[in-house]
């Protein structure tokens, strides 16, 4: 009689013991292991160092379908915008700057200015490094075997590869050089809540926004340089430099072109007579 | 008796919903991991990719700090393990042979004369 009155809450007990008897397994016993990942699932920051490396690689293989599939399994939302945020953050940091004209050149390229590999003319212009076509399954399983504890002091076993002779392409991200760059229009920005900076746009003889030119600003006390194009979202040709009120500074393009001086945060005001730091916003252009 | 055929149907029901949770309804999203536990064929093509930033960069210290990310081997070994994998994924000729002139240059790397990463 009294197990009858117990009613079915024996069942509910079992199906709660079942179920913890279930986590227990999953979290305890045989927890998750991660095995077999994709790049996608990466933290944060190992992403960072992955989409640099494809950024560095495509620089060297120039193969923009190849960087394109790479950086599509790290499933960035905006591929771009991520690029030119790591490529900020990166110059930000002091990372090296080939990093941050890998990214920056990686960015362009998705934007439609890929990296064209240009053939020198001459082979003997061609530098040493060279790679064999010939590799077989077979030299790499010979590389396997050289990696043995009693084999790797000095072991010559691994075979070199034949050099080609034939002319390999020269890559290159830089921009194409082009005639020394000249000022066009200076103006005076004022947007009230930003910080007081000097905007440089390069252009070419077109009229065309051009990245990767390197901007010179010297002060009293120091001097910078850095490249314009790391702001895609406003301009591949633009850059843009924080500056100090009690300052004055000199602007270049490139290391011939025309030297823009004495340059010093002007106050602009509102229409209520509030005062701030404006901008001065040049724009340098090839003849 | 039947009770206790009950109560063993139950807690059999109570792991299926468990596992049905934990694998349809809410299964396990793969986040944060390391490179270390991508797919084979993915650190294949992360060893590619150290080999041809190395073609362009030529440090081999950047190189080896690049491939520690895939785990506690030696970089030649980790070199070794995707040279293998690229050839049976079908790489080309030339993608193998760019890996296999970053494990030639490792083979007479030291370490100890690498300058500090920046």
């Amino acid at each position: 009689m009294r197990g009858e009155n117990r009613g079915p809450w024996y069942l509910l007990t079992g199906l709660v013991l079942g179920i913890l008897a279930g986590l227990l397994y999953a979290w305890l016993i045989s927890p998750v292991q991660y095995t077999n990942t994709a790049p996608a699932s990466l933290r944060g920051d190992f992403k960072d160092q992955y989409r640099t490396l494809i950024a560095v690689a495509y620089l060297s293989n120039t193969d923009f379908a190849r960087a394109k599939a790479r950086l599509d399994l790290l499933e960035d939302p905006d591929v771009v915008s991520a690029l030119s945020l790591q490529a900020q953050l990166a110059r930000q940091q002091g990372r090296p700057e080939s990093e941050i004209s890998a990214l920056t050149a990686l960015a362009l390229a998705l934007q439609g200015s890929p990296i064209v590999p240009t053939v020198l003319p001459s082979p003997s212009a061609t530098p040493t490094r060279q790679l064999s076509p010939t590799v077989t399954p077979t030299q790499v399983v010979s590389l396997l075997s050289t990696l043995t504890p009693s084999q790797a002091a000095g072991s010559t076993a691994l075979q070199t590869p034949t050099p080609s002779l034939t002319p390999l392409p020269t890559r290159t991200a830089t921009p194409t050089p082009g005639a020394a760059f000249v000022l066009q229009d200076q103006a005076l920005v004022c947007t009230p809540g930003t910080a007081s900076l000097i905007q440089v746009e390069a252009l070419d003889a077109a009229g065309q926004p051009i990245p990767g030119v390197e901007v010179s600003v010297r002060w009293e006390a120091g001097e910078d340089h850095f490249f314009t194009g790391l702001k895609l979202e406003l301009s591949p040709g633009y850059a843009d430099f924080a500056i100090q009120p009690d300052q004055t500074y000199q602007v270049r393009l490139s290391d011939d072109g025309e030297l823009v001086s004495g340059l010093a945060a002007a106050e602009c005001e509102t229409e209520s007579g509030e005062r701030y730091w404006g901008s001065w916003k040049l724009i340098f252009q090839q003849p | 008796m039947r009770r206790w055929i009950g109560f063993l149907i139950a807690i059999a029901l109570g792991a299926v919903l468990g596992l049905l949770y934990g694998w349809v309804v809410n299964p396990v999203e793969y986040v944060d991991t390391t490179p270390d536990s991508l797919r084979m064929d993915f650190k294949t093509d992360y060893v590619l990719m150290v080999a041809e930033a190395y073609q362009k960069e030529g440090s081999l210290g950047l190189a080896a700090r690049r491939l520690a990310l895939l785990g506690d081997a030696s970089p030649a070994e980790l070199i070794a393990q995707a040279s293998l994998s690229a050839v049976q994924l079908g790489y080309s000729n030339l993608d193998l042979s760019i890996m296999q002139k970053l494990a030639d240059d490792f083979q007479t790397w030291n370490p100890n004369l690498e300058e500090p990463a920046p």
